[in-house]
């Protein structure tokens, strides 16, 4: 018996010497100090992953190590948030420099933790200033309570694709403007056949890759948080007018049922068999890199392009969307943040390597200059996507402590709520914004 | 060797010790394994179920805060805690019975056992991930071949794991298809029962089902009993299959920026170890990621405890 | 014993027609026993086969036909596992998978064997108590103690991208193997290790000598386990590896293999098929050890 106390006392003071170890694991936030002119090695890790986009990050680093040869990058593709997430609390030798996120939903996370490092001073030292230089939105999502941790690297705009010959096969002339006109035309351009479809109109189930609660809703321009920083979701009506909107797609064009029994029928996202690039839907909600994706994967139909539909009661806000970016950043671990910052000032302000990157992998260009350049594709989809990012309507997804959370929560809502699991919208929103605010509450 | 008589003869105190050194050297390994990758953990995951850690800032105290979030208002625990039920109740039995059933088969076959044998066992080597992705196309409810067999059959063809009432069933057919562990115990087992039982019993006039049920029954009993509590603690442990397959079925394997959401469909393939990699590795809550650790610490000892109390030679002790 | 013979075929000639008859029906009893074995056997074989089947069909299916639902490849295309292997990163992972479960294996043989013998062979006070930490050990999902030990690894070692927190425990026995090793080892009769003392071995010359070469089917079982436990890992290299796709394994990159490569499912299966493969060679090799491996872990010593 005193032996096996003698053991346990010896285990617990043996944990806690560990754990004294391990509890004083504060960031290891390092200064800026190094020198950007020494010749060094920074890595960079970013989310790309289709072959023409690769190409393209790569070029654009290559042109960088032109101008900088002092400057080695090294990169590393197709990461994850999560990955980043847990990279940049990991910190050492592997960890990155400088990273890039498709999201801005961790923004708030990146900013508020210190993950990132604020890179105010940095654009003092260069002399840039932001409010010149990037546009107004995208700056807004870029940082977090007043900490600018992150830059944009070109925008994301979402809109409307549409098979133009199936327009013409059903004898629709232009794309739709309105809601009504939307809902019309889906169910002119739904074939039927047995008990499952030849050809789609739109698949408006929230599972149906890009058509997710927040990317519809922002059609509504919604609330998602009010000045107290609580969940907004049940007060503002955009939400239940979305959702009824949804309910009343999902019934014109054959119900939850049917819907998502073909919607199983569909290739991934993001290989070629993408349901809109097989003829399986003729009209989708999707980002301006689907149109280069589509010509990748030799699609044979015509492609049009347009603003996503408005509600009837805001027809005249027609040219708006949801807009979002990739965000960059320099990792606070980072011992060089010096040489990053060369790669983060090349990548987003440098007029050239914005335009370059943004006509090879179809996105947004997210300066002023770049906007403007005579060098920016003039290809009519691309255009589109151009005005859509830059009209005032466009919004986004708040930046929130605990990241992308409320949004799934929303999104969870709207699964159980499509699915018949949930049928009370009233009770169901407010459901929403109390999970919201007792995960917010816990992140803090 | 002399009988303990008042004083320790200082021979044997020096050969006591000299066994304690050796005992301690064979034990070294693990011993430190033990404190460094067992106690010392567990420790601090206690101690951060109660601290307030995003990685980042340094640990700061929460109280009960991430015990009360667990329990009250993460929306992921109470359906993970239904969907492990589940998997015990149905799962765990199913597996047993099948298992046994396969077991039973391998011993009667005459003609060319040692295939069978290898084409039975052959699935449960498959790895897990592997195993996953190969089930989540068959049974992809759209294209896959199961579904187009069922429709060439005129059968209904389900969602799979596509559908929230059927993620689990799938989930347990492909347990299913696994099961050569257990057949092989099982099998080790009736081989093991006297034939003079069998053969006294059906001179008594015994049927099959009364010789399964008077004999084989009794005889294999603590080999059920050693299954059933295994598969338990198992399926306290169930993690890449359901993981896996809710990634695949859901489509988003691989779209970086995007957050998979854990349980597709709707909640009903989440399982308890991916809450700590929830919570843990995609929110960085680790005090909260630490309760549910907890949790399934408890489970899981609880289950041990049951195994270690029944009869299945876990703990014979004699040398 | 006695009563048995009136069940065996009869040597006596005088009941001849008597016998034939019981003789016939029992062959007809047998026959239909036969058949409806082997009929159950073969739609079970189907069930476990089938699977396997229907991947290889998939797997040598032109991209254009991997959704269509047809079976049977219209146009057997054997490079897809070409294209597959040669896939930037898949043999990385070979490499990985194989240091990870090479290297594992060894260093759990090693440190778990010693461990047993100690368990099993020498009596000291608190040995049931270690065994029954050792069973818990065994027993605990590891998801139990992952946040403490990544911040760990990670933290303070700076080891996170890397399958080193994977493998380097290893070297400090596992619950498992030390649970089969001592199992068998209560098999061995005390009297050879007796007799080796006689003879003036030490208690390490005793294990390695004497102990240890009749233990080669518990050993042979255990690095196999091992090997496979590491081979099909998925949790470990997600925690660990999973920012460094340099440090990934097959399991953790088959996952993604989809959708880092915006491939169709004919590739992802050809992926599959070279994941499983080597698990499949080796089991044909070692198959008794497997199984005598399978029924130590669940019937008493």
């Amino acid at each position: 018996m005193s032996r096996l106390t003698k053991a346990a006392a010896a285990i617990a003071a043996t944990a806690a010497i560990s754990l004294l170890a391990s509890a004083c694991t504060g960031s290891s936030e390092s200064a800026a100090n190094d020198d950007p002119n020494k010749d060094v090695t920074i890595t960079f890790w970013h989310g790309w992953s289709a072959p023409s986009e690769v190409k393209a990050i790569n070029a654009n680093i290559k042109a960088f190590e032109k101008v900088h040869p002092n400057i080695h990058v090294k990169v590393q593709g197709n990461i994850t948030d999560d990955k980043i997430n847990q990279a940049l609390r990991a910190g050492g030798a592997g960890a990155p420099d400088v990273v890039s996120s498709f999201t801005t939903d961790n923004v708030g996370k990146f900013c508020s933790s210190k993950a990132f490092a604020d890179l105010s001073p940095f654009l003092k030292k260069s002399g840039i200033d932001p409010a010149k230089t990037f546009p107004t939105a995208m700056l807004e999502y870029t940082q977090f309570e007043g900490n600018r941790c992150s830059l944009p690297l070109l925008g994301d705009a979402y809109g409307l694709y549409y098979n133009k010959d199936a327009f013409k096969a059903a004898g629709i002339t232009s794309p739709p403007r309105t809601m009504s006109e939307f809902k019309a035309d889906a169910v002119k351009l739904t074939k039927t056949k047995s008990d499952s479809y030849s050809q789609l109109g739109f698949m408006p189930d929230f599972h149906g890759y890009e058509s997710t609660t927040t990317h519809l809703s922002a059609q509504w321009s919604p609330t998602y948080f009010d000045k107290n920083g609580k969940s907004n979701v049940s007060k503002d009506p955009a939400f239940a007018s979305m959702f009824n909107w949804q309910q009343d797609m999902v019934k014109a064009l054959g119900g939850f049922t049917k819907l998502e029994k073909y919607r199983t029928t569909f290739g991934d996202e993001w290989d070629a068999k993408n349901p809109f690039q097989t003829g399986q839907v003729a009209m989708a909600i999707d980002g301006e890199w689907r149109a280069g994706m589509a010509e990748d994967a030799g699609v044979k139909f015509p492609i049009g392009v347009a603003p996503f539909p408005v509600p009837d009661d805001q027809a005249a806000s027609y040219g708006k969307g949801y807009v979002t970016g990739t965000i960059i950043g320099i990792a606070n671990t980072s011992a060089k943040k010096n040489a990053a910052w060369e790669l983060v000032k090349y990548m987003t302000t440098d007029t050239d390597a914005v335009v370059s990157f943004a006509n090879a992998i179809h996105n947004v260009p997210s300066t002023y200059a770049a906007l403007k350049s005579p060098k920016l594709s003039t290809d009519p989809a691309f255009q589109t996507f151009v005005k859509i990012a830059q009209n005032p309507g466009s919004n986004t997804t708040p930046p929130s402590v605990n990241g992308g959370t409320y949004q799934l929560t929303l999104q969870d809502f709207g699964y159980a709520y499509e699915s018949g699991k949930q049928t009370d919208l009233t009770a169901g929103l407010k459901g929403v914004d109390t999970q919201v605010d007792k995960d917010i509450a816990q992140a803090k | 060797m002399s009988t303990a008589t008042g004083t320790v003869h200082p021979m044997l105190k020096a050969k006591r010790r000299r066994e304690t050194l050796r005992n301690l050297a064979f034990l070294s390994p693990w011993l430190i394994g033990f404190t460094v990758f067992f106690a010392y953990p567990l420790v601090s995951t206690v101690y951060f179920s109660f601290m307030k850690y995003d990685g980042f800032a340094a640990p700061t105290w929460n109280g009960a805060k991430n015990w009360s979030y667990v329990f009250n208002d993460y929306p992921f625990f109470w359906p993970a805690l239904r969907n492990t039920l589940w998997l015990v109740v149905v799962m765990v039995s199913l597996r047993v019975v099948f298992g046994l059933g396969i077991g039973l088969l391998i011993t009667k076959i005459k003609t060319a056992p040692g295939l069978f044998r290898t084409a039975f066992y052959l699935p449960y080597l498959a790895p897990p991930v592997a195993a996953t992705m190969a089930f989540a196309f068959l049974l992809n409810p759209g294209t896959g071949p199961v579904n187009h067999l069922l429709g060439d059959l005129a059968l209904p063809q389900p969602g799979w794991f596509n559908d929230p009432g059927w993620s689990k069933p799938a989930l347990t057919l492909l347990a299913l298809w696994g099961i050569g562990d257990l057949m092989v115990i099982f099998m080790a087992a009736l081989l093991d029962v006297p034939k003079e039982q069998y053969e006294a019993a059906e001179l008594d006039g015994a049927g099959p089902w009364s010789r399964f049920r008077y004999v084989t029954l009794p005889n294999i009993s603590p080999i059920v009993m050693f299954a059933v509590v295994t598969g338990v603690i198992q399926t306290m442990q169930y993690y890449t299959q359901p993981l896996v397959a809710g990634k695949v079925a859901s489509g988003v394997i691989g779209g970086s920026g995007q957050q998979f959401e854990p349980g597709y469909p709707d909640k009903s393939t989440l399982t308890l170890p991916q809450l700590v990699y929830n919570l843990g590795f995609q929110r960085f809550d680790t005090g909260s990621a630490c309760v549910i650790a907890l949790v399934l610490f408890a489970l899981a000892m609880m289950f041990t405890a049951l195994l270690m109390r029944r009869r299945s030679g876990f703990l014979s002790a004699e040398d | 014993m006695t009563t048995n013979s009136t069940l065996a075929p009869p040597a006596a000639a005088p009941q001849l027609a008597a016998s034939a008859h019981a003789k016939r029906a029992a062959t007809r009893r047998a026959a239909l026993e036969w058949i409806a074995v082997h009929a159950l056997g073969i739609a079970a074989t189907l069930f476990f086969v089938l699977p396997f089947v229907f991947v290889l069909l998939t797997a040598v299916m032109t991209d254009n036909q991997a959704l269509t639902g047809d079976l049977w490849p219209k146009d057997w295309r054997w490079s897809n596992f070409g294209t597959v292997w040669n896939t930037p990163g898949f043999l990385t992972w070979w490499r990985n998978t194989l240091l990870y479960a090479g290297l594992g294996t060894l260093l759990t043989v090693v440190s778990s064997t010693p461990v047993a013998y100690a368990l099993a062979k020498f009596r000291f006070r608190g040995r049931n108590t270690a065994m029954m930490l050792v069973i818990a050990t065994m027993m605990l999902p590891p998801q139990v103690i992952i946040v403490p030990m990544y911040l760990f690894w990670a933290k303070q070692l700076h080891m996170s991208g890397t399958l080193w927190p994977l493998i380097i425990p290893l070297a400090f026995g596992d619950a498992f193997s030390i649970f089969l090793l001592r199992q068998f080892l209560l098999t061995i009769p005390k009297e050879y290790t007796d007799a080796a003392r006689v003879d003036g071995c030490g208690d390490l010359r005793t294990m390695l000598r004497v102990v240890l070469p009749m233990a080669k089917p518990a050993i042979a079982a255990v690095a196999l386990f091992q090997f496979f436990c590491c081979w099909n890992d998925y949790f470990g290299p997600q925690i660990y590896a999973s920012e460094n796709p340099a440090a990934w394994t097959l399991s953790y990159g088959l996952e993604s293999f989809k959708g880092a490569h915006h491939t169709n499912w004919n590739l992802t299966m050809a992926a599959t098929v070279l994941v499983m493969a080597p698990v499949i060679v080796v089991f044909f090799f070692a198959q008794k050890a497997f199984i005598e491996g399978v029924t130590l872990t669940g019937v008493k010593g």
